[in-house]
């Protein structure tokens, strides 16, 4: 009754058929090309060429790249996730070392990668691809990994008693229950992730440590080059290329997605019939992907193996000894059970202990390493601390001076929230450093020195952050809510001040903890900006990592990092976390 | 005669829904509310008795009409109405003390002046002791009892209740209902006129001194009933029962009309009959505790009996009429010969007779049509929500669908794809 009528196959080609080949043909021959330079003998500066034909092909590198990190983090978010969630003693050493490696800036992670993988691939260019990889994949998992998490403790338990009872294995309930009820988080975390792995591309593909200078062919590169040269149009065209290459992800790939994990949602809500994205439609019309299916479904069947009932039968020294036992589905999953739970037991114990010894092996190398710092160097790093701490501060104020009117304005217009919505998830995706150089240009001719332009250089990326969340928000206040407030007829600023600014709270809550880890990271390039050949600095903590990582200051890098690390954390564990829990119980409406 | 403090005149409202359509949810509506009386506004869902009173409020302005209030025409919200809603509309952060004082917050008093209106509504209300607690902590009838502080302190003559006390528990709403009374009688208040809308016999038929009964497609004024039975009224005296009797011809009326306008036997033939928004697994329900009745059932003990809404066991009844399971002499159901066969076959027997059924219907008919005239026997659900919008201009489409697919489901005409929103046609039975 339920089945579905699948396209029908025998339907000739059509145009859908012919822009889905296309596409795959097109990627496979970039992919290719892509290995291929990979492969090809090291080269540590890669020649860029600025020429605007060559753009295309550095567009899709970098989207390649992204794209490899991107699965890595989906495959690290998975396993790590997962056991975080799974094991209470596990979860005590894995969420905290989430936190850290969060709140770690992309340099922190760079010199290391980069030099142990040149080391470990002398003869390629694939060490360095590869910390290139790892380097976007530092700036993209987090989120992930965190929202993969919460979404397995948020399991309701009802389904994890119904899988008990029909007797599912771990991983039947991996898949078939965690999996499914994660999806939408996952989804929308992806989205911002990838958002998060651009953010550094210029920094990720180009750098110098020490005085090495290190080029991959690649967006970023070539946005660096035309900074280097002061070439303003090739400047200009990379942004125009970045946001082609943002457009073109949402457009392909995360709207797809999204749309489909519509399906996963628990509750029955009463949906509008919601707009089909236009690559689903495409991928529905055509009859490639239902004969594809169709391939591997016959794979499948041809290597499934014979009999789910396997687990029931007796086993043959049963059998031999010819006793009739009572083979249950109970007994037999309950053995089952059995076998898997020492695995599943011994695993997460395993991972617990070796993280515990990497950590500890992790703080005594980082201790030798930061050893050299006399008391000077450790009191600049705290001066810098406090300068990049109020310039935090002052941009989320900004943000939120803004973005929570703004946001509100427009969430409570379904007619606004149409139009801007699409705007303000591609403006946070965008990597606002590529934007830098073009600002430090209206800076210089306004006099506007750096160590306050840098304030306006971090809010330009994270105050979407503060945005995206009051909008969510503010779609969100009840109708009634507002009825009773308009027959009241309180004014306009007790509207505000009563209704409109407490429902947004907990929301605006949520996106400053988001923007202000942002921000500390956002430091490393706000503070440091290279513009034409010039290099402009700010004092702060970001410069000094920025000078310390160019210049191959390691014990000075590593003093910054364990001082920004413990700040930001520290901020988060006492402060924030307080703020979030008073939201959530004061301000937050019971269904 | 006084005169009447609200006026409606005229009124028509029409929506439009996401994919444009227009539905028209009020027709012709006129109104006098006089100062001092309790109306009752009783109506079937979908019978616009929730706009009305948004329009009355002011918080909705009709698309046609006008509403006249103290002789202006009112713009914006209305300044001699208060309300209540269903889900307490109440703000998680204030306190009740808080919640109550926002009602007069425009009005700035003085801080004294503020204070004591704001403790002689919650002494009204019974809520006294509890001014600082916040609304998680209370129950669902004390929540509504700071939502009915916080209309009364704002001391305005018209209060609007929409549905106040079905989000409630059976006795709490009682409770409640017996103290929003015996306020009104009390004249404590100078808030003297109440405007009621529910969907509970009983509630409207112990409140009301006018009850007005609402029709659907679109929503009107069907009749309007006196109530002089003094308060507070008894619901087991004859006066009080001869009114409910009388409240349930009238719905039994609106919902099922024993006989139908009459049409030219040329219009009737064409006519399309829309589907009570009712689940096919209720439907069957009916038609199998019929059986257990002897095969036959007065409409309102039967509503009594399985507790639920009046009405909603008049759409029942519906249902199961337009599939010929049972047929409604007055407001009796009784089972007819199919039904019998229906209740005595098993799955298989029961899904071949309402797909038999439905191929009578001519909404499923015009349906089953469209479906074969189309590529694979498919077509998208929002093609499909259009074409309803055609057929029953008047109904909202969604709705329509969304039952229709219920019921070709089981009965394996119609099958539906969630994930590519297309509704298919089941060839199933065709085979079998």
């Amino acid at each position: 009754m339920y089945s579905y009528v699948p396209v029908s196959l025998d339907r000739k080609f059509a145009l859908s058929d012919v822009l889905v080949l296309a596409a795959v043909i097109i990627g496979l021959y970039y992919f290719i090309d892509f290995a291929r330079q990979g492969g090809a003998a090291f080269h540590a500066e890669t020649p860029i060429s600025l020429s605007l034909m060559a753009l295309p092909k550095y567009s899709i590198y970098s989207l390649i790249r992204a794209a490899i990190a991107y699965l890595m983090s989906l495959g690290f978010t998975l396993v790590y996730g997962y056991f975080a969630a799974k094991s209470r003693s596990a979860e005590r050493v894995m969420l905290p070392l989430l936190d850290i490696g969060q709140s770690i800036p992309v340099l922190g992670f760079m010199p290391g990668l980069v030099l142990g993988l040149i080391a470990i691939f002398p003869h390629s260019n694939f060490g360095m691809e590869l910390a290139c990889i790892l380097l976007i994949f530092t700036g993209q998992v987090w989120n992930m990994t965190f929202s993969f998490y919460a979404s397995i403790k948020a399991v309701p338990t009802d389904l994890y008693e119904m899988g008990n009872v029909i007797g599912l294995s771990w991983v039947k309930k991996f898949i078939k229950i965690e999996l499914p009820y994660s999806a939408i988080g996952l989804a929308w975390n992806s989205l911002m992730s990838m958002a998060g792995g651009w953010f550094f591309l210029t920094t990720c593909e180009s750098f110098n440590l020490g005085d090495r200078p290190f080029r991959l062919p690649g967006l970023g590169s070539y946005m660096a080059l035309a900074i280097e040269k002061n070439d303003t149009r090739a400047q200009i065209a990379a942004v125009v290329a970045m946001c082609l290459v943002i457009l073109f992800a949402d457009f392909v790939i995360w709207r797809p997605i999204i749309a489909w994990t519509r399906k996963f949602r628990l509750e029955d809500l009463q949906e509008e019939v919601a707009d089909i994205p236009f690559v689903t439609m495409l991928l529905r019309e055509s009859t490639l992907v239902p004969r594809a299916l169709e391939f591997f479904r016959f794979f499948r069947r041809f290597f499934q193996r014979p009999g789910r009932m396997r687990s029931i039968k007796p086993s043959p020294l049963v059998r031999a000894m010819n006793v009739k036992l009572p083979v249950s589905v109970g007994t037999g999953a309950r053995g089952r059970k059995r076998r898997r739970l020492q695995i599943k037991d011994v695993l997460p114990k395993l991972g617990t202990g070796a993280a515990i010894v990497i950590v500890f092996w992790g703080f005594t190398r980082l201790w030798e390493l930061v050893r050299p710092l006399q008391g000077h160097d450790w009191m600049l790093i705290l001066r810098g601390t406090g300068y990049t701490l109020v310039r935090v501060v002052l941009a989320l104020v900004m943000a939120s001076i803004w973005a929570v009117p703004f946001g509100i304005w427009v969430g409570r217009s379904p007619r606004l929230t149409r139009v801007f919505q699409p705007i303000v998830q591609l403006a946070a995706s965008f990597p606002a450093p590529m934007l830098y150089p073009l600002v430090m240009g209206l800076f210089i001719r306004f006099g506007m020195g750096l160590p306050i332009g840098s304030t306006f250089l971090m809010l330009l990326g994270v105050q979407w952050y503060v945005l995206f969340n009051v909008l969510a928000g503010a779609i969100s206040i009840s109708k009634e809510l507002k009825d009773s407030m308009d027959l009241i007829q309180v004014g306009r600023s007790a509207l505000w001040k009563k209704l409109y600014l407490p429902s947004v709270f907990p929301a605006l809550v949520t996106g400053w903890i988001t923007a202000a880890g942002g921000a500390w990271n956002a430091s490393i390039v706000a503070e440091y900006v290279k513009y034409g050949n010039k290099t402009i600095v700010a004092p702060g903590l970001g410069s000094l990592i920025s000078e310390a990582t160019a210049a191959g200051n390691y014990p000075l890098l590593g003093g910054c990092l364990m001082v920004m690390v413990a700040t930001v954390v520290g901020i988060n564990r006492t402060l924030w976390r307080r703020v979030q829990k008073f939201a959530e119980t004061r301000y937050r409406f019971e269904r | 005669m006084e005169k009447p403090i609200i006026e409606l005149k005229g009124i028509n409202h029409t929506f439009t829904l996401s994919q444009g359509q227009k539905v028209k949810v009020l027709r012709d509506i006129n109104l006098n509310l006089f100062p001092g009386e309790i109306v009752s506004i009783l109506g079937p869902s979908g019978s616009g008795k929730s706009t009305c009173l948004r329009i009355i409020t002011g918080l909705l302005k009709p698309t046609t009409g006008r509403v006249i209030v103290n002789g202006h025409k009112l713009e914006g919200p209305n300044s001699t109405a208060s309300m209540v809603f269903q889900s307490f509309a109440l703000l998680p952060w204030l306190t009740v003390f808080e919640n109550v004082a926002l009602g007069i917050e425009p009005l700035a008093l003085p801080e004294e002046e503020l204070r004591r209106r704001a403790r002689k509504a919650i002494d009204l209300v019974g809520l006294e002791g509890f001014e600082e607690a916040y609304p998680k902590e209370l129950s669902g009838g004390m929540k509504q009892r700071v939502g009915i502080a916080r209309a009364l302190v704002m001391e305005r003559p018209v209060l609007c209740l929409d549905e106040p006390f079905s989000a409630l528990d059976v006795l709490t709403a009682e409770n409640l209902r017996k103290e929003v009374l015996n306020l009104w009688l009390s004249q404590k208040t100078v808030t003297n006129t109440l405007v009621l809308v529910t969907h509970n016999v009983l509630e409207a038929a112990s409140l009301g001194k006018r009850i007005l009964v609402m029709g659907t497609n679109p929503g009107h004024i069907r009749v309007s009933i006196k109530n002089d039975l003094p308060y507070p009224r008894d619901e087991r005296s004859s006066g009080f029962r001869n009114l409910v009797e009388n409240i349930h011809d009238v719905i039994t009326e609106a919902i099922n009309p024993e006989t139908p306008e009459w049409v030219p036997p040329a219009l009737a033939a064409s006519a399309i009959e829309a589907l009570p928004p009712v689940p096919i697994n209720e439907v069957i329900g009916l038609v199998e505790f019929l059986q257990t009745q002897g095969g036959r059932a007065d409409s309102f003990a039967l509503a009594q009996t399985l507790a639920k809404d009046f009405g909603h066991i008049l759409f029942l009844a519906k249902a199961a009429e337009l599939l010929d399971f049972i047929d409604t002499p007055r407001h009796n159901i009784v089972l007819t010969e199919l039904g019998r066969r229906f209740n005595a076959g098993d799955v298989n027997v029961r899904k071949r007779l309402v797909h038999e059924a439905l191929r009578q219907l001519k909404l499923a008919q015009l349906l089953e049509e469209r479906l074969r005239g189309a590529e694979n026997y498919t077509v998208s659900l929002v093609s499909a929500v259009e074409a309803v919008h055609e057929w029953l201009p008047n109904e909202n489409p969604n709705a329509i669908i969304d039952t229709l697919i219920q019921w070709g489901r089981y009965g394996e005409l119609f099958g539906y794809n969630d994930d590519t929103k297309e509704i298919y046609l089941d060839l199933g039975q065709e085979h079998a």
